[in-house]
């Protein structure tokens, strides 16, 4: 059954999609049922794995080394939360793509992403893991690129760029790994660290192996395709964007830092610095942007920020790891049900208003109160407000950078060091208090200008089976934020198997005293920026007296535009052409040298005539007519045989 | 089985296509006919020789008891024979269709079945001399489909390609004179003909001659400096370029280049010395060359020539590693290779059979117009990409692990090499199927009006190579373990 189960989650939407790309040949209707019926026995089939821990499904032979899967409770969580996602977002793109062209298209290929998605998520070795993974890139570049406009085209390109450069140096790092331990099965990686011999080779080798996955999981300075590829894409593709594809990242990254590097600090505090600067610099884009969906690609690199620094802190807590293993985990899969939320409610905004701009779609969100509640869940969980889900796996995290502090043997220097990590996650938390804050202002409460009057007609404005997806999903976020121990906790537990973690010492009291501090302290410093930084520096007062929010990131600070690009478009063409022609030319030359060596002195070229095949002959004086006849060569002849005879006659 | 019978698949379509050359066919029918059945029998023949592989060696020339010309069928023989005659008539069918704007068919087609038969030759060589003499008749015999059209461009490249052959050759004769005095003989054998003891003291002056034998065999191979002629040879009618420049010429050079290093020279001589570490910098800056030139170049065919040059050099760069793991990783390229590029220049030339387009930036929106080449054409440009699980992963995956597994510097630089021209390679040819597929919101469909796929002759080559490259995709292990043999010198 377990066997069955594997083969089909990998394997079966890949035959879905086939069969639904044809099934949309002839019936549209057909062909977005067929998805989602697709999509719930996916769904189905991941809730069925839960009763086959254990098991284990091998291919040989396939691609060389052959394709190896198994089942356990993380892998579940998992494949769960992925069949739940794209359940989730296949059923909102009936509405979605209603009006749209090439929708065939987007099916095939979302249906392709989460076969891949599947085997990245049930893979048993780094090699299957990578076959799944790479596959995944490809498939789901189409999705961005559906939209086809200028913007698509131009963030799909970056994103398929990115994705490609990093697939093939996480190869390059495979090919050192398989070829200096001889296996790639990631349970017979576990502490490999510990054991090896040249452990700098070790690092090099993890470090590009993380690179392909960092890149995925939107891991700074590798995120530059994030922000741009989110708003571009659909908005269901968006929400599967954020919430499953970057966790494939993810995953990579735990099964590397879980596995090899498992329980090493060095690795951690390596992790640890990376995920800080994408926490902090993921919520300032956030803060400073004003198109929702870029926000809300901003604030997906910030939550990714936080769930790196629960591997990081894995990493760093050695054996006693169960908080941040804990909250890794939870704040993963609270991310993933946040996003399908808020990406989905913001793709109802889109099909209403055609625009993701602040500026056009203030306003829309009053008097609408099922999108009101819905969106509000979404910004409470992720604003990690207590009795919301975010909540529970933040304060995990808290606690466990501050268990690593009071843990001893750390000098002054350290502490200090760990400690201003302490508050830039708090500083992050506050960040996200602060950029939702903006965008729920901005689209529930504040009155758009001239079209409020419009807005506020709109009754009709999501179908039902969109509405009922993002009711049960928002519905989910306060439950779970409640009841902690009866919900979380219990998934926590499932995941630890995977990640070598031990179970904690204690229960988590998620609300006493000590722990709301770190909440408390978030939702202040939120509250400071909102109201000291985004309502007087990032808003413009107009003549009439509304505010106009206004971009005032500076252009230079962009990566991707003022640093990528420019070197790997410009510089390294240049450079790399100017090396090709000289090597061209110094091979023309030297042939040309030789040529000339070869034809000096030689007779100049003769043209021969038009009429004369066979060559040229030289000029040769004109004979007298006698001299060339026949009877001519006839009387020598007979001279030449009387001379013969003659001497025969006498001489002899 | 009498071994006599290996002049067969080399013999016959000499004589057939020599036939044709001499009775010009007034119907095209007929001429479809004749050249499909020499074809075809030839390549059965050929197939069935291989498998039954008679042990013995034919010889049907000898000179002295060290030079003589003969026949034989060994593992390497079969790879390179197998892959030449089932790639052989899929192209015969598609040039049928193709040749029809080109002219001049009945001189075509007796060259390209005489090729064949001089391939046939290469293939089943059982020593040096004798390779060498079918090496020199190939270009020969290939210089008349290079100039088929007759025109500036043409002339001018098959001049370009008989100077570099001709002069490769040349240094290909110091190294079989080197191996004429110093070795054994010069039949083939796994390890080479150079026992240790006969060769103490001149061991540098036998690498030097191995350096020039490889670069003489590089000209074929194109190997960096000596490319030039690969991308002219592209005004070649397309199933030339197809089959001659990306399956059968060029990988007579690398094949050669193979009997050179393992059958003649030996790895012992030569792993871990400077000529090594030479060859294989060339290998390596040739890899970099070819990918960086193929995205410099908007012009489909050109394109292509130069992502072979390159990928030629992923193959050597593995025969170069000298380790039975480095042999593997180039013939499963070698095999892959072939059956991708050779569908990539179909596509091209399909395009340009139906619509006289020819540069990357013209083919907006063929995707949907030009369904069955288009597709094909994404799925081998994915598969040489290496986008698993396609073909050429499998093969990237091997030359990778084995490049890091050889541990020197240079090896090393070489894996890194091979990624960085993955990435190239993905440029250059997503750019095209970009194009294809997502011309852009405001694109207008009636600028691919009159654009649609060819008919039968040339589609149905399409899908058995499509068909070809998901089973070898699917399912390497055979080959493989067939390769990991014949590296291992089993058979």
């Amino acid at each position: 059954m377990g066997k069955f189960l594997l083969a089909f989650l990998v394997f079966f939407p890949f035959a879905a999609a086939l069969v639904g790309y044809l099934i949309g040949r002839h019936s549209k209707a057909g062909r977005d049922y067929s998805a989602q019926a697709a999509c719930l026995l996916e769904f189905l089939a991941a809730v069925g794995l839960s009763g086959c821990w254990g098991s284990t499904l091998q291919w040989d032979g396939f691609c060389g080394l052959g394709l190896s899967f198994a089942c356990d409770g993380f892998r579940t969580v998992m494949a769960v939360l992925a069949g739940y996602a794209w359940l989730s977002t296949t059923v909102a793109s009936r509405e979605y793509f209603g009006h749209l062209r090439n929708r065939n298209r987007y099916y095939l290929f979302t249906l392709m992403t989460l076969g891949s998605t599947m085997g990245v998520f049930l893979a048993a070795d780094l090699y299957t893991v990578f076959i799944f993974f790479e596959i995944m890139s490809f498939t789901s570049w189409v999705m961005v690129a559906q939209e086809e406009t200028p913007e698509a085209q131009k963030a799909s390109g970056t994103y398929l760029g990115v994705a490609v450069l990093g697939g093939l140096v996480t190869l390059m790092g495979l090919f050192m790994l398989y070829s200096s331990v001889g296996t790639l099965r990631l349970d017979e990686l576990t502490g490999l660290i510990s054991q090896a011999e040249n452990k700098p080779f070790l690092y090099a080798t993890g470090v590009l192996i993380f690179f392909g996955f960092a890149v995925k999981a939107g891991v700074y300075p590798l995120h530059i395709w994030l922000p741009t590829a989110h708003p571009a894409a659909p908005a269901p593709a968006s929400a599967l964007l954020s919430g499953i594809i970057t966790k494939a990242g993810i995953f990579g990254i735990l099964a590397v830092s879980c596995n090899i590097f498992l329980h090493d600090a060095r690795w951690g505090n390596f992790l640890l610095v990376l995920a800080v600067l994408t926490m902090v610099t993921g919520a300032l884009l956030a803060v400073f942007s004003i198109n929702l969906k870029r926000t809300l690609a901003c604030s997906s690199m910030s939550q990714l920020g936080f769930i790196l620094t629960g591997i990081a802190m894995q990493c760093l807590l050695g054996p006693e790891n169960a908080l941040a293993a804990g909250g890794t985990i939870l704040h993963l899969m609270n991310h993933t049900l946040i996003k399908i939320v808020l990406f989905l409610s913001a793709g109802v905004i889109f099909l209403n208003l055609e625009s993701f701009d602040l500026n056009r779609i203030r306003g829309f969100g009053r008097k609408k109160p099922l999108l009101m509640t819905v969106f509000l869940m979404g910004v409470l969980a992720i604003a990690g407000v207590p009795l919301w889900s975010g909540y529970v796996s933040k304060t995990l995290l808290h606690e466990s950078i501050v268990e690593y502090i009071a843990m001893a043997g750390l000098t002054a220097g350290q502490a200090a060091y760990y400690k201003a990590v302490e508050w830039l996650f708090l500083i992050s938390g506050g960040l996200t208090v602060a950029y939702m804050t903006k965008l729920f202002v901005a689209v529930f409460v504040e009155k758009n200008p001239t079209e409020q009057a419009r807005y506020d007609e709109k009754r009709r404005y999501v179908a039902r089976p969109t509405a009922a997806v993002l009711t049960v999903t928002a519905a989910a976020l306060p439950v779970l934020g409640i009841l902690p121990g009866l919900t979380m906790d219990r998934i926590a537990g499932l995941c630890r198997g995977f990640m070598h973690a031990e179970a904690p010492a204690h229960a988590v009291h998620y609300f006493s005293l000590v722990n709301l501090k770190g909440a408390v302290v978030s939702l202040l410093i939120g509250a400071a920026v909102y109201l000291l930084l985004v309502r007087p520096l990032l808003t413009q007062k107009q003549p009439d007296g509304t505010r106009l929010y206004v971009n005032r990131w500076p252009r230079w600070l962009d990566l991707e535009y003022g640093l990528y690009r420019p070197i790997l478009l410009r510089f390294l063409p240049f450079i790399g052409a100017l090396l090709s022609r000289t090597a061209c030319s110094l091979a023309d030359w030297a042939a040309g040298a030789f040529g000339a060596l070869l034809f000096w002195k030689a007779p100049k070229k003769v043209e021969p005539p038009v009429d004369n095949a066979f060559g040229v002959y030289p000029e040769r004086p004109h004979y007298h007519t006698i001299r060339g006849s026949l009877a001519y060569s006839l009387l020598l002849f007979g001279i030449g045989l009387s001379i013969m005879l003659l001497y025969l006659l006498f001489v002899r | 089985m009498n071994s006599a019978w290996l002049l067969f698949p080399v013999l016959f379509p000499i004589l057939a296509g020599a036939a044709e050359l001499v009775f010009h066919f007034k119907s095209r029918r007929a001429r479809e006919v004749y050249v499909a059945a020499a074809v075809l029998v030839n390549a059965a023949a050929a197939l069935v020789l291989i498998a039954l592989a008679p042990e013995a060696p034919f010889v049907f020339l000898r000179f002295d008891n060290k030079m003589e010309l003969a026949l034989r069928v060994d593992g390497l023989s079969l790879v390179f024979g197998a892959m030449v005659s089932v790639l052989w008539p899929i192209s015969t069918f598609y040039s049928f269709e193709y040749m029809k704007h080109e002219g001049r068919e009945n001189k075509f087609f007796g060259w390209f079945t005489m090729s064949f038969g001089v391939v046939m030759g290469i293939a089943f060589s059982a020593n040096l001399l004798t390779l060498y003499l079918f090496y020199e008749l190939l270009t020969l015999a290939t210089l008349p489909l290079v100039m088929h059209s007759m025109d500036e461009k043409a002339l001018y490249a098959g001049k370009k390609y008989l100077l570099y052959s001709m002069s490769g050759a040349a240094f290909v004769f110091i190294g079989m004179v080197m191996i004429l005095r110093y070795g054994t003989s010069l039949d083939f054998a796994m390890g080479g003909v150079l026992p240790a003891a006969r060769i103490a003291g001149s061991e540098n002056l036998l690498r030097l001659g191995y350096v020039l034998a490889f670069l003489g065999f590089g000209v074929k191979a194109a190997v960096f400096p000596l490319h030039g002629w690969l991308p002219a040879a592209s005004v070649a009618p397309t199933p030339v370029s197809a089959l001659l420049h990306a399956v059968a010429v060029v990988k007579a050079g690398v094949f050669a280049i193979i009997r050179l290093t393992y059958y003649s020279f030996g790895t012992e001589l030569l792993r871990g010395s400077w000529a090594q570490d030479l060859v294989m910098l060339f290998t390596i800056v040739t890899i970099l060359f070819g990918s960086s030139m193929a995205l410099r170049t908007p012009h489909l065919k050109r394109r292509l020539a130069y992502s072979t040059v390159s990928n030629l050099s992923y193959i050597l760069f593995g025969v170069t590693l000298m380790t039975p793991a480095g042999l593997t990783g180039g013939l499963l390229h070698m095999v892959f290779h072939a059956v991708i590029k050779i569908t990539l220049f179909f596509a091209a030339g399909a395009i340009l059979y139906k619509t006289h387009r020819e540069y990357v930036y013209e083919l907006e929106g063929f995707g949907r117009a030009m369904p069955v080449t288009m597709g094909a054409f994404t799925l081998s440009s994915l598969a040489l990409m290496g986008v698993p699980p396609l073909a050429g992963f499998t093969s990237k995956w091997s030359l990778g692990t084995a490049a890091v597994e050889a541990g020197t510097p240079l090896a090393l630089a070489g894996a890194a090499a091979l990624i960085v021209s993955a990435l190239l390679t993905a440029l250059y040819l997503m750019q095209v199927v970009v194009k294809a597929y997502f011309p852009g919101k405001g694109f207008v469909r009636d600028r691919v009006k009159d654009v649609a796929d060819p008919n039968g002759l040339m589609t149905v080559p399409f899908f058995l190579l499509m068909i070809l490259l998901l089973l070898l995709s699917l399912y390497p292990a055979p080959l493989v373990k067939l390769f990991g043999w014949i590296a291992g010198g089993l058979i």
